[in-house]
C-alpha cells in the first residue's frame, strides 16, 4: 500500500514539478544552415522536433535533465540542461556510420540504442559512392548477414537477396518497404517449355531493383523477425526498409546534379583450349552444317589439331559461284552442293572475348528541393541508360520521384511520397540450357575453330529475314542472330508511393492514416525469326504482367512519461489487397516473316493466363516502455487474417496471432565501466511470426491443355491442394551487444540468433505414381543459428586525415530437424537440362542436413573413394543420388575502408565468401564438347582413368581415347565431377574522389555549393577456384531462382566509371 | 495553420482539420468495427481460383487422356521404343540406345505419361459412376484404364496400381502391385475390360459420348477396342495362364477391330499444335535418329517396300539406297557422317498428316490371332490371319502391297522359315512408333532376333524391362524398396511376370 502512495506521490510530483522551457536553434555545423525536423528528446522521454526554421521549444522538469538532439545522417548530441534556457546546437554530419537513428516500422524513426534487435543501415552516400543499376547489388558486403547474388544475363537481371540465410523451404524473400509501405520484389517469369522446344526462361528483373539509388536517403535492414508485428507475415525473412530523400533542410531552391558514366567489360571468361578444332574422332569437314560433311552436324572440338597448316572447308570458307562471285560455305540454303574452298584450320583464342563488347552505363540525376514555411518538398528526375557487354542487350530507366512533407498546422503532418518509373529493354537474353541462350552456341557448343566475328553478318544473302547464316544448322542458332533478331523486350510502368496524415489529437495522443500503393504494368514481347532452331517459321509471344498492391493503415499513438518511466503505445490496423495478373499469348509459327503481331499467327494462338488475388487484414499493437535512459522494452502483438488460408467454402483457420518482446539495456548508462568503454549496450529479443502462402493452394482445379483439332482439353492440376493449411511459424531468439571503445574509435556489434521455423507450407514433391507431382502440406522444422559481427575501427582521426574501416562478418547454419514425411529426403527444387530427370541437380533436405544441400549422380567408387573402372577402361555410372555440396557459404566477410584526406576521399570494399559449392553446366558441357582448357591434354595413346578395376581391384591400366575419357568424366548425366568450390574473394568496389567546396558567392552560387568528382570501379578482381566464370551465380528453373548451379551464364561485368556530383 | 498559406491555397482553407477527442473515439470505433466485421469478409471468393475450373465435363478430360497419351507415346515410340526394338538408332546423346535405360535424355521416361493420364482417366471414371448424366463415360474410362495399366505393367513389371493415381483421396505413396494381380485381379486389366464392355452394353441413355477422338462417340467401336485389347493381353500372358477358351470365344464372336477403319487411332496434322512432335522439335533432334541396321536387314531381306514409307534414302546415296547403322554406338569413338545413313521418312517430320497415334490396330489383332492359331491356343487358320495382318499393315503404312510379297519373301511357312518368327517379324515391322510394342513383343517371343549393339552399357544383354525412375526411389522409397528388391535392385535384366 505504501508503495502505491509513493507512486501516486511521484506522479503528483511529476505534474507539479517546476517546469523549465528550453528554446534554441539547431544548425548544420558545417554549412551553418538551420535544420528542421531534428528530433529532440529528453532523458525523461519527452520529445519534439525543430520547426522549419530549425527552432524548437521543449519543457523539461529539472536542470539535471538532458536533451538529445538526433537527426538522420548527423551525429547525435546530448546536453545537460543546467542553467540554460537557450540551447543552440550545431550538429555534425556523420559520414562514418549512420547508426544513431534508424527508420523502422511505419517510417518511425528510432534511436538504435532503444532497439532490442539487430538492425543495420547504410546511407545514401554509401549507396551512391559506386552506383549499381540494381541497388541490391550495392548492399553486398556492406551488411552483416545480408547476401545478394546477381542474375546471369547482364544488366537488368534479377538479384536475389537473403537475410540470415534460408530457413524456409519455400520462401526466403525479405520484405521491401519504401517510406513505410511495402513494395513488390517479385521476379515474374514468362511461360516456358521445359523440353528442348518453345521459349526458355527470361529474367525481366526483380521488382526491388527499380528503387532509384539517387532517391534513397537510407537503407535499413531489419534482420530478424522482431519487427514483424509492424510489417506482418512477410517480414519473417527480414525487412529492407528504404527511406527516400526529403526536401531541403534550408529555405530556397537547392539543386543537385549527379552524373555517372561507367564502362563495362566482361569480368571472367571461360578458360578455353586452343589446340583442337571442330569435329569428332579427329575428323571434320563442313558441307552443310547438318551432317552432310564429316561431323559437321555436331560442334564438339574433338576434331583435327589447329594451327598446323591444315586446310579444311569451313562454314566461313569461300564458295565461288558460276558468275565468279563468292558466298560463304554456310550459305547453304541457296548454294548447297557447291564446292567449298578449304581454308586454314586455325585457333581463335579470343573469339569469345571479342564477342563481348564494351558496355556503357550513364546515370544522370537532377533533383530540386525547397523548404517553405510549413514544409518542404523534393523533386527528382533520373535517367539511366545502359548498354550491356552482351551485344543488343540494354536497359533504360527513367525515374521521377516526388516527396512532400507538409505541416498545415502544428498538430497536423501530411506526407506524400511517390515514384514513377519507366523501365524498358530492347532485349533481355534467354536463360538456361538450350538454343535460345547464346552461350549454348558460344561456349558449350562453340567449337574452338569458330571465328565468331564471321557470324556477324547473320543472314544468308538473298534470304534476309528468312534464313540465318550459321556455323551449324542442326542444334544451334548464330549468337548474333539470337541477340539481334530473337529479342525479348519489355516496357514497364510502375508507380509506388503513399500519402499519410498524422494528427495530434491531444498532448500525448496522435493518429495516423496512410494508404500506399505499388502498381506496375508491363508489356513483354518475345520475337523469334524464321529459321530459328526452335521455331523454323518464327514465333511471337506477348506477355502482359500487372501487379497491384494497396496497403491501408491506421495507427494510434499514445505516449507519456511517468517520472522515470516512459510509455509509448501504438495500436494499428492494416489491410493489404494484392492483385496480380499475367497473360501470355503466343503463336509458334508466323505467316509472314518479321511481322511480330498475333494477327500474323500461322498456328492457333495459345494463351496462358493467370490471375491471383489476396487479402490480409491485420490488427497490431506495440508498447514501448523505457526506464530512465538505460532500459527499454518493446512488446508487440499482431493478428492477421489471410485470404490465402481460406477455402472456397470456409474461412476457418485464416486467423493467426504472433507476439514479440525485445529489450535493450544500456550498461554504460548504469554502471561505471572502465574508461576504455565509451558505450555498452546489451539487447535481447524473442519473436514469433506467422507466414501464409500464395493464393489458391487450398482447392483443386483443372488446367487447360493442348487442344486437339481446336477442341478443348483439360487435365487436373498437378498438385494436391490442402484445405486445412495452417500458417508457417518462425520463433526466433536473439541477443546481442553493442560496445564502443576508445571514444567510439572501436565499435563492436555482436549478434547471436537462434530461430526455429515450423509448419512450413511446402509444395512437397510426391511420387508421380500418386497421379500428382506435388502436394501442399504443412510440416518440417528448420533450426537456424547464426552470428553476426560488425567491427568498426577508426584507426586514424586527425583534422585532415580520417580512416574508417568496417568488417561485416556473418555465419549461419540452417539445419533440418524434422521433415513432413517419415523418411528419405525432401526435394525443394531442382535444376535440370531440358525435362530430363536424369540431368538434374536436386535440392533436397534430410533430417540433420542443411538447407542448400544438393544432390546428383556420379560414378561408382570403392570404399576408399577410388573410381571403379570396367575392363574396357571406362567409368561405371552410379545412378544413386549422392550429395554434391551445399550452396550456402560457411561465412561471409565484407571489409570496407574509407579514407578522407582534406577534400580527398577514397574507399574500397573487399567481399569474401568462404565455402559452398556450385555445379557448373559450363564445365560439364564445355568439357564434354572439348572446348575448355581441362581437355587440352589429349595423348595419342589415350588416357588411363584413375581408379581400380572393378573385377580385380588392381589399378586400372586400360587407356581410352581422350575424347571418351573427358566425355565420361564430365558427363552432364553425372554431375559429380562438375562441382566447384564457390568460395571467392572479390575486390567489389573502389572509389577515389575529390570535392571542391566553392566559396560563397563563387559564380553567384549560394553558400555551401560543392562539386564532387570521383573515379569508381565495381567487380575489379576475384580469386576463386573455378577458372571459367564469376562464382556468384543464380540459375532459373520453373519460375524460380536456384542457387548453386551455374547454368550457361553470361559473363558478369567489371565496371570502371567516372562520377560527378554538383550541389548548389 | 499558417494563414498566409491558407490564403494562397484554397484547398487548405476549406479543409478544416480539427479533431476532438469525441470525434476521434467515434472514428476509431467505426474503423475498428469495419475492420473486425470484415476481417474475413469475401475470403472464400478471394481465394477461389478464377483461372481454372474446379470441375470439368468428362468430355474435356477424355479428349485430353486420349490425345495426351497418344501424342506422348508416339513420341516415346520414335525416340526410345524404336531404339529398344532396333527400328532406328541414335547417333549421339544415346545412353538410352546403349541400354543405360536409367539415363533417359530426350524421351525414354514413359512413367509419368501413364500415371498422369491414369489420374485424369480415374476422374472420368469417378464422375461416370457418381453423376447419372455422365454414365456413358464409364465403359470407355474402364477400357482406357485397362489399356493404360497394361501398357504400364508390360514395361515395368510390378507397379503401383490399386492404390495409385489417386493422391487426393488416397495415398501419395502407393504400394507396388504384382503384375499378375494387375492382370488378373478384380479391377485389374482383364476385369476392367469386361466391366467396360458390360457398362457399355448396360448403357441405354441417350446422352452421347463426347471428347472421343478415337471413335467419335461410337460405343460399339469401344466394345471392339476392348475385345481387341483382350486378345492382345490374353496372348501376352499365355505363357503363364491358360487363355485358350477365352481367346477362342473372342475369335469366334469376331466382335473386335478387323479393318483399318475400325482402328483405335487418331490422326496427327501437319501444323502445330497437333503435328507429330518430331515435326515441332529442332532439326537436330530429328537428324539424331537414323535407320537401324536390324531394320535395314529385315526389310531388305523381305524386299519390303515399306522401307521408303518409313525411311528416306541416305543423302550420299546416288541410287536411292537405304543404309542403317548398328544400334548403340559410342559416339565419342565413332566418326559418323549423317549423310551416309537413312533418316526417317517425311511422314515423321515434313508431312505428319499421314501418321497416326496408334492405340491398337486391326493388323496387330490379326497378328495376335495368327500367333495364337500357330501355337494352337485357338483353332483358326494361322496363314489367313497372317496374310490379313500383312495386308492391313501395308495399308496402314500407306504402302501398296507388292503382288508377290505374300507368295515370295514373306510367304507364310515358306521353306526354311519359322511361322511364329514370321508373324512376329511382320508385327514388329508395322510396330514403328507404336510405343514400346516392338521391344515388348521381342521380350515375349524373342522375335525378330535383335543384334548385339555396338557399345552396350548393359554387358551386351538386351534389357527386358524398363527401370523404375529415380523419382520413385526418392519419393516413394519404402514401397520402391520392395519392388527394387524383387528386381535385383531395379535391374533392367530381370524379366516381368509374363516373361519369367
Amino acid at each position: 500500500m505504501k508503495h502505491i502512495y509513493t507512486g501516486l506521490l511521484l506522479c503528483l510530483c511529476f505534474f507539479s514539478n517546476a517546469q523549465i522551457t528550453i528554446t534554441g536553434t539547431v544548425t548544420d555545423a558545417v554549412s551553418t544552415t538551420t535544420l528542421p525536423f531534428v528530433n529532440i528528446t529528453s532523458n525523461t522521454g519527452l520529445g519534439t522536433t525543430t520547426n522549419d526554421d530549425g527552432t524548437y521549444s521543449i519543457v523539461v522538469s529539472s536542470n539535471t535533465d538532458t536533451l538529445t538532439f538526433s537527426f538522420l545522417g548527423f551525429k547525435s548530441q546530448t546536453i545537460v540542461v543546467g542553467d540554460q534556457t537557450l540551447i543552440n546546437i550545431a550538429l555534425e554530419e556523420d559520414s562514418a556510420a549512420l547508426d544513431e537513428v534508424v527508420i523502422t516500422a511505419l517510417g518511425l524513426e528510432r534511436d538504435t540504442k532503444e532497439l532490442g534487435y539487430a538492425v543495420q543501415a547504410i546511407s545514401s552516400k554509401s549507396l551512391n559512392e559506386v552506383k549499381t543499376i540494381n541497388f541490391l547489388d550495392n548492399l553486398q558486403g556492406k551488411l552483416a548477414g545480408v547476401t545478394v547474388t546477381q542474375g546471369a544475363t547482364g544488366v537488368g537481371s534479377s538479384s536475389k537477396i537473403t537475410i540470415r540465410g534460408e530457413a524456409s523451404f519455400s520462401n526466403n524473400n525479405p520484405l521491401f518497404v519504401v517510406d513505410g509501405v511495402p513494395i513488390n520484389n517479385e521476379t515474374v517469369f514468362n511461360f516456358t517449355n521445359e523440353a528442348a522446344a518453345g521459349f526458355q526462361e527470361i529474367d525481366f528483373g526483380n521488382g526491388g531493383m527499380e528503387v532509384n539509388p539517387d532517391d534513397i536517403a537510407s537503407v535499413t535492414v531489419l534482420k530478424g523477425p522482431s519487427a514483424a508485428a509492424l510489417y506482418g507475415t512477410r517480414a519473417s525473412n527480414g525487412v529492407i526498409v528504404i527511406d527516400t530523400k526529403n526536401g531541403s533542410n534550408k529555405r530556397g531552391l537547392g539543386i543537385s546534379i549527379n552524373t555517372s558514366l561507367f564502362v563495362d567489360s566482361a569480368f571472367r571468361l571461360p578458360d578455353f583450349q586452343n589446340s583442337y578444332g571442330q569435329g569428332n574422332s579427329g575428323q571434320f569437314e563442313y558441307v552443310d552444317g547438318l551432317g552432310g560433311g564429316i561431323n559437321d552436324n555436331i560442334t564438339y572440338s574433338w576434331g583435327p589439331r589447329l594451327d598446323t597448316g591444315l586446310l579444311i572447308p569451313q562454314f566461313d570458307s569461300p564458295v565461288q559461284l558460276a558468275n565468279g562471285s563468292f558466298v560463304r560455305g554456310g550459305d547453304t540454303a541457296l548454294y548447297n552442293g557447291l564446292d567449298i574452298t578449304a581454308t586454314p584450320f586455325v585457333s581463335n583464342p579470343d573469339n569469345l572475348k571479342d564477342f563481348y563488347q564494351t558496355g556503357t552505363t550513364t546515370i544522370n540525376n537532377i533533383s530540386v528541393s525547397n523548404g517553405f514555411d510549413t514544409g518542404n518538398y523534393r523533386l527528382s528526375f533520373t535517367d539511366l541508360r545502359s548498354e550491356s557487354i552482351i551485344p543488343g542487350v540494354n536497359l533504360d530507366r527513367q525515374t521521377v520521384a516526388a516527396k512532400l512533407n507538409f505541416n498545415p498546422s502544428e498538430k497536423t503532418k501530411i506526407n506524400a511520397s511517390i515514384s514513377y518509373i519507366n523501365s524498358s529493354s530492347d532485349n533481355r537474353p534467354s536463360n538456361g540450357y538450350g538454343s535460345e541462350n547464346a552461350n549454348y552456341s558460344l561456349v558449350a557448343w562453340g567449337p574452338r575453330s569458330l571465328n565468331i566475328e564471321n557470324l556477324k553478318d547473320y543472314w544468308q544473302p538473298g534470304l534476309e529475314g528468312t534464313q540465318q547464316y550459321s556455323f551449324n544448322y542442326t542444334f544451334f542458332d548464330n549468337p548474333y542472330f539470337i541477340l539481334n533478331e530473337n529479342t525479348n523486350s519489355f516496357n514497364r510502368d510502375r508507380i509506388f508511393g503513399n500519402i499519410s496524415i498524422t494528427q495530434e489529437l491531444a498532448k500525448n495522443l496522435s493518429v495516423s492514416l496512410r494508404t500506399g500503393m505499388d502498381y506496375s504494368t508491363e508489356k513483354r514481347q518475345l520475337r523469334r525469326a524464321y529459321s530459328s532452331n526452335r521455331f523454323s517459321n518464327g514465333a511471337y509471344a506477348e506477355h502482359d504482367v500487372m501487379f497491384r498492391e494497396v496497403n491501408t493503415d491506421f495507427l494510434i499513438n499514445y505516449k507519456n512519461q511517468f517520472n522515470d518511466f516512459s510509455v509509448d503505445v501504438f495500436l494499428g490496423g492494416n489491410r493489404l489487397n494484392q492483385t496480380a495478373t499475367t497473360n501470355q499469348s503466343q503463336t509458334v509459327s508466323l505467316a509472314q516473316p518479321g511481322i511480330y503481331n498475333l494477327n500474323n499467327a500461322a498456328s492457333p494462338i495459345e494463351s496462358f493466363q493467370f490471375e491471383s488475388e489476396k487479402r490480409i487484414n491485420s490488427f497490431y499493437g506495440i508498447t514501448k516502455f523505457g526506464y530512465k535512459d538505460f532500459l527499454f522494452l518493446d512488446i508487440t502483438g499482431r493478428n492477421d487474417w489471410s485470404s490465402a488460408l481460406a477455402t472456397p467454402f470456409s474461412v476457418d483457420g485464416t486467423s493467426f496471432f504472433y507476439p514479440s518482446v525485445s529489450s535493450s539495456f544500456i550498461l554504460s548508462n548504469v554502471a561505471e565501466l572502465p574508461s576504455i568503454f565509451s558505450f555498452a549496450k546489451l539487447r535481447a529479443s524473442v519473436a514469433q511470426v506467422g507466414n501464409d502462402t500464395s493464393a489458391y493452394q487450398t482447392s483443386g482445379a483443372f488446367v487447360s491443355q493442348t487442344p486437339y483439332n481446336s477442341e478443348p482439353t483439360f487435365s487436373n492440376q498437378d498438385f494436391i491442394p490442402n484445405s486445412n493449411l495452417k500458417p508457417e511459424r518462425t520463433t526466433s531468439y536473439e541477443f546481442g551487444t553493442d560496445l564502443r571503445f576508445l571514444d567510439n574509435k572501436l565499435r563492436l556489434d555482436f549478434t547471436y540468433y537462434n530461430a526455429n521455423t515450423e509448419d512450413q507450407i511446402i509444395s512437397l514433391p510426391v511420387a508421380i505414381s500418386s497421379g500428382y507431382s506435388q502436394q501442399v502440406v504443412n510440416g518440417g522444422k528448420v533450426n537456424t543459428q547464426g552470428v553476426e559481427i560488425i567491427l568498426g575501427i577508426t584507426p586514424i582521426q586527425t583534422d585532415n586525415f580520417n580512416w574508417n574501416t568496417n568488417f561485416n562478418f556473418a555465419t549461419n547454419r540452417s539445419v533440418i530437424k524434422d521433415l513432413p514425411q517419415s523418411d528419405g529426403r525432401l526435394t525443394l527444387a531442382y535444376s535440370r537440362i531440358y525435362d530430363s530427370s536424369n540431368q538434374t541437380v536436386w535440392f533436397q533436405v534430410e533430417e540433420g542436413g542443411r538447407v542448400g544441400d544438393f544432390y546428383g549422380t556420379g560414378y561408382q567408387k570403392n570404399e576408399n573413394g577410388e573410381f571403379l573402372i570396367d575392363d574396357n577402361g571406362n567409368y561405371i555410372a552410379d545412378d544413386n543420388l549422392q550429395k554434391l555440396g551445399n550452396y550456402n557459404p560457411d561465412f561471409t566477410l565484407g571489409w570496407r575502408n574509407n579514407f578522407n584526406y582534406k577534400n580527398w576521399n577514397m574507399s574500397f570494399l573487399f567481399d569474401w565468401r568462404q565455402g559452398g559449392e556450385v555445379v557448373s553446366r559450363t564445365r560439364a558441357l564445355g568439357n564434354v564438347g572439348g572446348q575448355l582448357a581441362e581437355t587440352s591434354y589429349r595423348p595419342e595413346d589415350g588416357i588411363v582413368a584413375q581408379g581400380v578395376n572393378v573385377n580385380t581391384g588392381a589399378a586400372n591400366t586400360v587407356a581410352i581415347t581422350a575424347e571418351s575419357y573427358y566425355r565420361q568424366f564430365y558427363d552432364r548425366n553425372h554431375e559429380e565431377n562438375n562441382v566447384y568450390d564457390a568460395s571467392f574473394l572479390k575486390l567489389r568496389q573502389f572509389s577515389i574522389g575529390y570535392t571542391f567546396n566553392f566559396k560563397d558567392g563563387f559564380l553567384g552560387l549560394k553558400e555551401g555549393a560543392d562539386l564532387n568528382l570521383s573515379l569508381v570501379g565495381n567487380n575489379l578482381f576475384a580469386i576463386t577456384e573455378n577458372p571459367h566464370f564469376d562464382p556468384e551465380q543464380l540459375a532459373i528453373q520453373g519460375n524460380g531462382f536456384v542457387s548453386g548451379v551455374e547454368d550457361m551464364s553470361y559473363a558478369t561485368t567489371r565496371s570502371i566509371g567516372f562520377k560527378a556530383g554538383f550541389n548548389f | 495553420m499558417n494563414s498566409e498559406l491558407n490564403n494562397k491555397i484554397p484547398f487548405f482553407k476549406e479543409m478544416k482539420i480539427e479533431f476532438s477527442m469525441k470525434k476521434f473515439i467515434y472514428t476509431i470505433s467505426i474503423l475498428s468495427l469495419i475492420f473486425t466485421t470484415s476481417c474475413t469478409k469475401n475470403f472464400e471468393d478471394i481465394n477461389t481460383n478464377p483461372n481454372s475450373p474446379s470441375s470439368v465435363q468428362p468430355s474435356l478430360l477424355l479428349r485430353q487422356v486420349i490425345y495426351d497419351f497418344g501424342e506422348n507415346m508416339s513420341y516415346e515410340g520414335f525416340v526410345a521404343g524404336d531404339l529398344l526394338s532396333q527400328h532406328r538408332t541414335a547417333l549421339d546423346f544415346n545412353l538410352f540406345d546403349r541400354h543405360a535405360l536409367k539415363s533417359p535424355q530426350l524421351g525414354g521416361n514413359p512413367w509419368p505419361i501413364f500415371y498422369t493420364n491414369l489420374r485424369d482417366n480415374e476422374i472420368i471414371l469417378n464422375q461416370s459412376q457418381t453423376v447419372e448424366t455422365f454414365a456413358v463415360y464409364e465403359g470407355p474410362a474402364l477400357i482406357l484404364k485397362a489399356y493404360l495399366a497394361a501398357g504400364l505393367t508390360d514395361l515395368f513389371g510390378d507397379v503401383p496400381y490399386f492404390e495409385a493415381f489417386n493422391g487426393v483421396e488416397g495415398s501419395v505413396t502407393p504400394t507396388y502391385d504384382l503384375q499378375e494381380d494387375i492382370y488378373l485381379n478384380d479391377n485389374g486389366i482383364l476385369d476392367n475390360l469386361d466391366k467396360g464392355i458390360a457398362a457399355i452394353e448396360a448403357y441405354s441413355n441417350a446422352i452421347p459420348l463426347e471428347g472421343d477422338i478415337l471413335f467419335n462417340g461410337d460405343l460399339q467401336a469401344w466394345v471392339k477396342f476392348a475385345n481387341a485389347l483382350k486378345i492382345k493381353h490374353l496372348l501376352r500372358i499365355s505363357d503363364k495362364v491358360d487363355v485358350s477358351s477365352a481367346m477362342q470365344s473372342l475369335y469366334d464372336e469376331g466382335n473386335y477391330i478387323t479393318s483399318n477403319s475400325e482402328n483405335a487411332i487418331f490422326n496427327f496434322t501437319n501444323t502445330d499444335p497437333n503435328s507429330f512432335r518430331l515435326a515441332q522439335l529442332r532439326i537436330g533432334d530429328f537428324n539424331n535418329f537414323v535407320l537401324s541396321e536390324t531394320m535395314e536387314d529385315i526389310l531388305v531381306n523381305l524386299n519390303d517396300t515399306r522401307m521408303s514409307s518409313l525411311f528416306r534414302p541416305f543423302s550420299n546415296s546416288t541410287t536411292n539406297e537405304f543404309n542403317g547403322l548398328l544400334n548403340g554406338i559410342d559416339a565419342s569413338s565413332t566418326s559418323i557422317a549423317l549423310a551416309d545413313y537413312s533418316l526417317a521418312s517425311t511422314a515423321f517430320r515434313e508431312d505428319t498428316s499421314t501418321l497416326d497415334a496408334n492405340f491398337i490396330t486391326a493388323w496387330e489383332v490379326q497378328f495376335a490371332l495368327a500367333e495364337a492359331a500357330a501355337k494352337n491356343i485357338i483353332s483358326a487358320d494361322a496363314q489367313t490371319l497372317y496374310n490379313n495382318g500383312v495386308t492391313l499393315a501395308f495399308e496402314y503404312w500407306n504402302t501398296e502391297l507388292p503382288a508377290d510379297y505374300l507368295n515370295g519373301p514373306a510367304a507364310y511357312n515358306a521353306f526354311g522359315s519359322n511361322p511364329i518368327e514370321q508373324i512376329l517379324t511382320q508385327k514388329w515391322i508395322a510396330n514403328v512408333i507404336n510405343g514400346y510394342e516392338g521391344w515388348i513383343e521381342y521380350r515375349r517371343t524373342g522375335f525378330p532376333e535383335l543384334r548385339t549393339i555396338s557399345a552396350s552399357l548393359n554387358n551386351d544383354s538386351i534389357p527386358v524391362r524398363m527401370p523404375y525412375p529415380a523419382e520413385e526411389e526418392a519419393l516413394n522409397f519404402e514401397n520402391y524398396s520392395v519392388a527394387a528388391a524383387a528386381t535385383d535392385n531395379n535391374s533392367i535384366n530381370v524379366p516381368v511376370w509374363w516373361n519369367e
